[in-house]
């Protein structure tokens, strides 16, 4: 059901459209596809999957995502790749990005977390990681995000 | 850009063409129903 929806409602949305084809590779199998389903472990569908260049794996969602969720967690995704790639500066700018056009999106908090993150990794300052807490804090008080930074409001 | 998204339906093609232009893949494993 959730592939019917994803392909009645996101994948022809115009901005849907527009973004994937400027900015991802989309690459489409069946659920049981051999051997790739398998070597993903893909157990429930929709799953969307934001690989590398080299085919590793970065980013993962599974189910239902409307055009404004999908987009930004694409965005999310591509931040990850160039985050685990340590390209802090370039995460930087995607994550930016997510913030500034789906502030609302279900990708915001992470988004927010991993930007903190990359400003440490960056600069070493642990003011960076504080900040994770008191915007998410702030913010998104009932994300699972906001919890996940909850040590760093002690620094 | 198209009225519609271009999906490639092989991995070592999307691959070939991610690291041409330098952009992640995303792969949808979908069910038909």
């Amino acid at each position: 059901m959730g592939c019917q929806q994803m392909g009645a409602v996101t994948f022809p949305d115009t901005r849907v459209i527009a973004f994937i084809n400027q900015n991802v590779i989309p690459l489409r199998l069946p659920h049981d596809h051999k051997p790739l389903a398998e070597q993903f472990q893909i157990k429930w569908t929709p799953a969307l999957v934001t690989l590398d260049a080299e085919g590793k794996e970065h980013h993962r969602t599974v189910g239902f995502l409307a055009p404004d969720e999908l987009i930004p967690s694409l965005l999310l995704g591509k931040a990850k790749i160039d985050f685990d790639h340590e390209d802090f500066a370039k995460a930087l700018v995607t994550l930016e990005d997510l913030l500034k056009d789906y502030p609302k999106s279900a990708a915001a908090p992470e988004a927010i977390f991993l930007r903190g993150v990359c400003g440490y990794k960056s600069t070493h300052n642990p003011k960076a990681l504080k900040e994770i807490y008191e915007k998410l804090s702030k913010d998104y008080p009932d994300s699972e995000w906001t919890k996940r930074a909850s040590p760093y409001r002690l620094i | 850009m198209g009225d519609a998204i271009q999906w490639e339906s092989d991995l070592s093609k999307a691959l070939a063409r991610a690291k041409a232009e330098n952009k992640p893949v995303l792969m949808d494993f979908f069910n038909p129903g």
